[in-house]
């Protein structure tokens, strides 16, 4: 087999970046990127180069990040431009193949294997960089190799404008020294287990036998050994790819804790109505209905439960959801943002077994009411029509989802 | 010397190919300037911010860079 040509770029610390080549007299304070306090979205999402340096580190809040450092100037996020500089970086990476994976705004793998045309990776690596910066104003850093996995790796390393290769010849030398949460999937879970079997380094996880990780951690440390020794054959997709979508969700920071059974049953409300509008949107339904709660000491957890019937109605997904809600939290601890999603997706016409006990009018009913709604928001907006309840505390619900979030995160399987 | 984004108002040509050409630049004061000739055109990162597509032109002799910055102009003025 041909060897393989893997690029992942990595456009450094994105949204500062991109605030700070929008207005460059923010490269020469500390600076970050970070909602708004007000209304509790106050966390960094991401610093420049000075604000590292007084370790501000992203998701801390802002009132921390603060503390750490004074002067530190925040700027709010402006997703709109961050979507359409990302797009334009990419395009960029577009003209050298028509094999584009992004992963996230920021980073995305580009896989030359088969356009030799232009040089080696590493000289379309250097080209890369050279045209993002001139053009876009932006600098990235970049691994080569020959998995998605040590690509990923390499543009880790050096920071800003790194170029980093990783060869089966060098391998050993480069990636094999480093800690092992440098690794793709590792995360702090992941290395306190591995620590604890005295596996420190990318290399010492590679030469553990791969019985010994099966046991431990099941399929998945059959995967980070095989990611440690550099056997990912994982393709980058086609620029055509759309990733089947494998769960709908919705979730809010409220403006306020919320106390009780009372106050998230109406913000459910405002979700459930948006998680079922999308679906129908793209026509599924789903079998599995889950509720992700974080209360303001910043824990977290999901509860999910299966329902019988496969559904994209809001009355249905909030039963289940009260249920969960009910079944799992007193409200000892006030919460702070809650979500629901949807998952186990089929085809909104996927023929489903009808019940004896289950009134398929009074469905079918709940459905034609959501639409209805649906299509009186698409003409007039999401605040012109609503449930008397979610009145009783119009600052609380006073949120449109489906139009408000806009990034998702992905995961790599 | 110092240089300053001036956002502007710009008048442009686009013929019947679909090429787009900045024919005339109108400052806040009203003032109008003719752009004689565009000498170059490429994508690029300004030094004042931003970036776009670049349009160098020459305006009475002299030369400036006139950004097309998604769907806005900007000069790199020599004005604040």
């Amino acid at each position: 087999m041909k060897e393989r040509v893997i690029l992942h770029c990595d456009i450094n610390h994105c949204y500062a970046q991109i605030e700070e080549m929008k207005f460059p007299q923010l490269r020469n304070v500390p600076m970050a990127v970070g909602g708004h306090e007000e209304s509790r979205h106050g966390i960094i999402l991401a610093k420049n180069l000075l604000a590292k340096k007084f370790k501000i580190k992203t998701g801390e809040t802002l009132r921390d990040a603060k503390r750490k450092c004074p002067e530190l100037v925040i700027v709010h996020p402006n997703y709109d431009d961050y979507l359409y500089y990302t797009e334009k970086v990419k395009d960029i990476y577009r003209e050298y193949t028509d094999k584009v994976e992004s992963f996230g705004l920021d980073e995305a793998w580009v896989d030359l294997s088969s356009s030799s045309i232009f040089g080696s990776g590493e000289e379309v690596a250097k080209i890369i960089q050279k045209r993002v910066l001139e053009e876009i104003g932006l600098t990235i850093s970049i691994g080569v190799s020959f998995n998605k996995v040590f690509a990923k790796l390499g543009s880790d390393l050096i920071k800003p404008s790194g170029l980093v290769v990783i060869t089966r010849e060098n391998y050993k030398e480069t990636v094999w020294p480093l800690p092992v949460e440098d690794l793709f999937y590792v995360g702090k879970a992941t290395k306190r287990k591995l620590e604890v079997m005295n596996i420190n380094t990318i290399g010492e996880l590679a030469n553990t036998g791969v019985e010994v990780l099966r046991k431990r951690f099941g399929k998945m440390g059959e995967v980070l050994w095989g990611f440690a020794n550099g056997y990912d054959l994982s393709n980058v997709t086609h620029i055509d790819y759309q990733r089947e979508i494998k769960s709908v969700g919705n979730s809010v920071t409220a403006i306020r804790d919320i106390i009780n059974y009372e106050d998230a049953k109406i913000v459910f409300y405002v979700l459930s109505e948006s998680v079922a509008s999308r679906l129908k949107e793209s026509g599924l339904k789903g079998y599995v209905v889950s509720i992700s709660l974080r209360n303001n000491k910043l824990e977290w957890f999901t509860r999910q439960q299966k329902r019988d019937i496969p559904t994209n109605i809001s009355k249905e997904i909030m039963e289940t959801t009260l249920e969960l809600l009910k079944n799992n939290y007193d409200f000892s601890i006030p919460l702070r943002s809650i979500g629901i999603s949807v998952s186990m997706l089929v085809p909104d016409d996927y023929p489903s077994q009808m019940s004896l006990f289950i009134n398929e009018e009074e469905r079918d009913k709940a459905k034609r009411i959501d639409e209805t709604l649906d299509k009186i928001r698409n003409r007039f907006g999401h605040y012109s029509i609503h449930r008397a309840c979610v009145l009783l505390d119009s600052k609380l619900t006073g949120f449109s989802p489906k139009e408000d979030h806009i990034i998702h995160p992905v995961s790599y399987f | 010397m110092m240089l300053y984004k001036r956002y502007v108002d710009v008048v442009t040509l686009i013929d019947k190919e679909g090429t787009m050409t900045p024919v005339l630049i109108i400052w806040d004061d009203g003032a109008k300037y003719k752009i004689d000739r565009v000498i170059e055109i490429r994508k690029s990162a300004s030094v004042v911010g931003g970036s776009g597509i670049l349009y160098k032109c020459r305006i009475k002799g002299q030369v400036r860079n006139l950004f097309f910055e998604k769907n806005r102009w900007f000069i790199e003025s020599y004005h604040p």
